[in-house]
């Protein structure tokens, strides 16, 4: 009876080991979890996470509960430092290399674990005649998607007012004064890079001469840059500066009459992305840069305003489709690897720290506190 | 937290006047261990943190930038002109409005008494978002002007230091409102005639017996007004003001690039803290939880006033409240409107916001409500002892109880925002997770930040049933224990309930300092707004808002079913 008992017992013991050890085979190969700091509006992260999550289940099997910060890059860059290898979140998301470059030197980002021939479809640089890098050599961070950093405007306001916009240059017209919208470069990376590109197309001092004729025209420095367009779909001002091109496709797809403009030599951002060290959920958050870059993740950003990273995959759909209204509304560009990039952006030059520091310091010394003067 | 709940029946046992039970002590001991943890410590570790180097040297540096930085200086300067801009202003309105409905009958009187008060509910952004939809360069009022009156140009009522004085003053003016009523409240009409008596009449009368009297409610309601304005940041933001103190703090303490502005924020947030303490100081003289007892409010007897008079009272009433629903309007009209823009209304209506913010996504909605639920558990646990033991004992330390009660109160909540995420930023022994890593510290700051109003609402009921009821009761035999439960209950419960709603419907709201500390995933309706709103989910946000008010308003209607407007003194 005993040695009987003892028999089923251990049978029992072996099935429940057994169902145990194959359940660890087959263990959900990412955590439920995922959290997102990212600079990259709620547009485009917000349905990025939804099918990530569908993604997840399909593949993994797993219910992933995903969540955003939604910061500033600057912000979210503090945030990581202040972290000090604790992160909150697991993925950084969007921004420039640069800020990437410092976080890996400080030890703060993981490697990129991709599939190699996910990693070799995306060339190394693009734009002429200085190649901005699309990834990290050295494999710290990865770029998803390219958009430009261009001008936006409410059509409507900008007829009454008689002003037509096609180059940076038609922004100092001062039939605008008081109609330009734009956040200030310390609180937006959009619109530090674009004062870059202005600095490095004229010059330290003639570009800064640029930048505050432009801050005569500009009837607010919006807290985010993402309030930007908004302030502009909705009327309260004409004309919006260094805004991502999918912000203004947002707007479009909610409803809002607004044009973009991509003016010659517009910083082209690569939204890099980056587990960080020490993430409560690395797995989920490597597993979402591998569905960002595949076809199916490039397919749905293709239709939220942004263009695919890889030469081979083109922004196409059926008529009617938000792709084809994103190729409209971008002046009908399918990728960009058919033309020449303009880029005068080095970021050899923009990324240095104290570059950084002194840009954003001239910048509230010289135009955020003698605002007031400066338009009068 | 236990043992504070716990606290109150031990020490209702023991004598009303002296003899405290062990278990009462221990409950003291609960509170204060409370107060020090959640409340003293981040504050000196703010003072600490901004009184050093990142090295941890101690230093003036930090503050020498601060004041010989020219901007700074005027952000300084500028944010207390705003302060006492705004005092004036809503004190023009708020105490018109409260000699108005104590003083004079006429038509809607209890309608528009209510209405005074609702201005209130408006959480942070969602005000200034409804008045730049009705009253911003494309907004229903310049639309009309320009499209059918011919303007050029918009008239510019938003964007600029007007703005910001122009919300405030009517987000704020019911405080003053209140805290008048409250005071005039207290005034016994014995006073009044024996004042007439010895012909002391009309503006002798006021200045003789009114004044005085309104005196310190007029005080506490003028700082409320004061430190509010200038902890607000949201609302300048809106409207493009950065050279404001609290737009500052905010501003550089967002951004971590540069270390030095990072560590000025701090500064920053001290010295507003720092100046809250000073303006409190200032008005100590008459702002405590203690008022002057009476036993009951009065009954003011109301004049009759002529037809014209009536109808001109109606109108002014009528017209400022008109101004002050604008952002309801603006905030309804934009939570339904799809595309609305340079429309004097929205073309395109749909329900797809709501959808989103209430049923997509009921976190905010569920985290809010849990949040601040547990918020006010914290409030009644700490707050009612806390005034038991003010109201009734003589306890060594229980002044300094008041005055930190009441320094909640004038405390910015950037400040205090910032001081807990320096304060608990390393991990807890045994969790391997800092406290500001935890969803837990955000109902405990809520619970601090809205705890005065619970204390108040207790100790006003508190000082209504006057210890003479207690005495009564005991001197024809009733045991304490009875006396509890027969005199004192019946009597106080409402107090408690409006002082907890009135923290329930505040904590709902707060987001100055729970924006800075909320935890990934966990965010609740005020925080979804602010992120609604600068990811350029304007419409959601302002569903999100509406919700909110909406919330808001039911407490408030709950309130006054159980009170009347009796309930100023929560504020003053």
């Amino acid at each position: 009876m005993m040695k009987r008992a003892l028999m089923m017992f251990s049978v029992a013991a072996f099935a429940v080991l057994g169902a145990w050890s194959l359940s660890l085979a087959q263990a959900p190969a990412i955590e439920n979890e995922l959290y997102l700091i990212t600079p990259v509006s709620k547009d485009v992260h917000d349905p990025m996470l939804k099918a990530f999550a569908a993604w997840a289940k399909k593949k993994y099997n797993v219910d992933v509960k995903t969540s955003a910060i939604p910061k500033g890059t600057p912000v979210a860059y503090g945030q990581i430092l202040e972290w000090k290898g604790r992160p909150q979140a697991d993925v950084f998301w969007g921004g420039e290399g640069t800020l990437f470059d410092n976080l890996a030197i400080e030890g703060l980002l993981e490697q990129v674990q991709l599939p190699k021939a996910m990693w070799d479809a995306i060339p190394a640089s693009i734009g002429t005649p200085v190649p901005l890098p699309l990834k990290d050599p050295k494999k710290f961070w990865v770029g998803t998607t390219l958009e430009p950093y261009g001008i936006i405007y409410q059509p409507t306001l900008l007829k009454r007012l008689g002003v037509e916009i096609k180059t940076w240059e038609d922004l100092l017209n001062p039939k605008l004064k008081g109609q330009i919208a734009q956040c200030t470069p310390d609180r937006s990376s959009s619109s530090h890079a674009s004062y870059e590109v202005i600095l490095q197309t004229y010059g330290w001092d003639k570009g800064w001469e640029w930048l505050t004729k432009l801050a005569a025209n500009t009837g607010i420095f919006t807290a985010r840059s993402r309030d930007v367009p908004s302030v502009v779909a909705k009327g309260e001002f004409a004309v919006g500066f260094a805004v991502p091109s999918y912000m203004a496709f947002a707007e479009v797809l909610a409803g809002y009459d607004v044009k973009f403009v991509y003016p010659k030599n517009a910083y082209v951002t690569p939204e890099p992305m980056s587990v960080l060290k020490g993430a409560p959920h690395p797995k989920a958050g490597h597993a979402f840069i591998e569905f960002c870059l595949s076809e199916e993740g490039q397919l749905l950003l293709s239709g939220l305003g942004v263009y695919p990273i890889t030469p081979g995959l083109k922004v196409k759909g059926p008529e009617g489709s938000n792709q084809e209204k994103a190729v409209a509304f971008t002046g009908g560009m399918r990728s960009f690897f058919e033309t020449e990039i303009g880029n005068v952006y080095d970021d050899k030059i923009a990324g240095e720290k104290k570059r950084i520091e002194d840009v954003n310091a001239y910048f509230r010394k010289e135009i955020a506190e003698k605002h007031k003067e400066i338009v009068k | 937290m236990t043992t504070d709940a716990a606290a109150p029946a031990a020490k209702k046992r023991g004598k009303p006047a002296g003899g405290i039970h062990v278990g009462g002590l221990l409950g003291y001991a609960a509170i204060w261990a409370f107060m020090i943890v959640f409340l003293i410590y981040p504050l000196l570790h703010l003072f600490y943190d901004s009184f050093t180097t990142d090295a941890g040297d101690f230093t003036l540096a930090n503050f020498q930038d601060f004041f010989t930085d020219r901007y700074y200086l005027k952000s300084l300067m500028n944010s207390l002109l705003l302060g006492v801009g705004t005092v004036i202003t809503t004190s023009i309105i708020g105490i018109t409005f409260a000699f108005l409905l104590l003083r004079y009958e006429f038509p809607g009187r209890g309608l528009f008494t209510y209405l005074s008060i609702v201005p209130m509910i408006m959480p942070p952004l969602v005000g200034v978002m409804g008045f730049v939809f009705i009253l911003g360069r494309a907004g229903t009022v310049n639309i009309l002007l320009m499209d059918y009156l011919g303007f050029e140009k918009p008239i510019n009522f938003m964007y600029g230091i007007q703005g910001v004085l122009l919300v405030e003053t009517l987000h704020l003016f019911p405080l003053m409102t209140l805290s008048i009523v409250d005071a005039m409240g207290k005034i016994s009409p014995s006073l009044d005639e024996a004042a007439e008596s010895v012909g002391s009449r009309g503006l002798r009368k006021f200045w003789d017996i009114t004044f005085p009297l309104t005196t310190p409610g007029y005080v506490s309601g003028a700082l409320l007004v004061f430190i509010w304005t200038f902890a607000d940041f949201a609302t300048p933001l809106v409207v493009g003001v950065d050279d404001l103190l609290a737009s500052q703090a905010y501003l550089n303490i967002v951004q971590f690039v540069d270390r030095r502005l990072f560590k000025m924020g701090i500064v920053i947030s001290a010295i507003m803290v720092i100046l809250a303490i000073l303006f409190l100081i200032i008005a100590k003289k008459y702002v405590a939880i203690k008022d002057y007892s009476s036993l009951s409010y009065s009954v003011i007897e109301r004049k009759q006033i002529g037809p014209a008079a009536k109808a001109g009272v109606v109108v002014f009433l009528g017209v400022i409240l008109i101004l002050a629903f604008i952002p309801y309007l603006g905030i309804a009209l934009d939570s339904f409107g799809k595309g609305w823009a340079l429309t004097p209304f929205p073309v395109k209506y749909t329900f797809q916001y709501f959808e989103r913010v209430a049923f997509e996504t009921p976190k905010f909605i569920i985290n809010s409500l849990l949040y601040a639920g547990i918020s006010v558990l914290i409030c009644i646990a700490v707050g009612v002892p806390l005034a038991w033991v003010n109201a009734r004992t003589k306890l060594p330390g229980r002044e300094a109880l008041d005055s930190l009660t009441t320094l909640i109160l004038a405390l910015p909540g950037t400040g205090i925002g910032i001081a807990y995420m320096r304060a608990f930023r390393e991990p807890l022994p045994y969790f391997d997770m800092a406290f500001i890593g935890m969803w837990i510290v955000i109902p405990v700051v809520l619970g601090v930040r809205r705890l005065p109003y619970t204390v108040r609402g207790t100790f006003a009921s508190l000082q209504i049933v006057h210890k003479s009821f207690e005495e009564a009761a005991e001197s024809v035999g009733a045991t304490q224990m009875t006396t509890f439960k027969d005199v004192t209950l019946p009597l106080i419960w409402k107090g408690v309930l409006v002082g907890s709603l009135y923290s329930f419907i505040l904590a709902l709201q707060e987001a100055s300092a729970t924006l800075l500390l909320v935890v990934p995933g966990h965010e609740m309706m005020t925080v979804g707004i602010f992120n609604f709103y600068i990811g350029g989910s304007v419409n959601e946000a302002a569903a999100l808002g509406l919700i909110l008010i909406i919330l808001g308003a039911l407490c408030l209607f709950v309130i006054n079913r159980v009170a009347g407007s009796k309930m100023g003194g929560v504020f003053g």
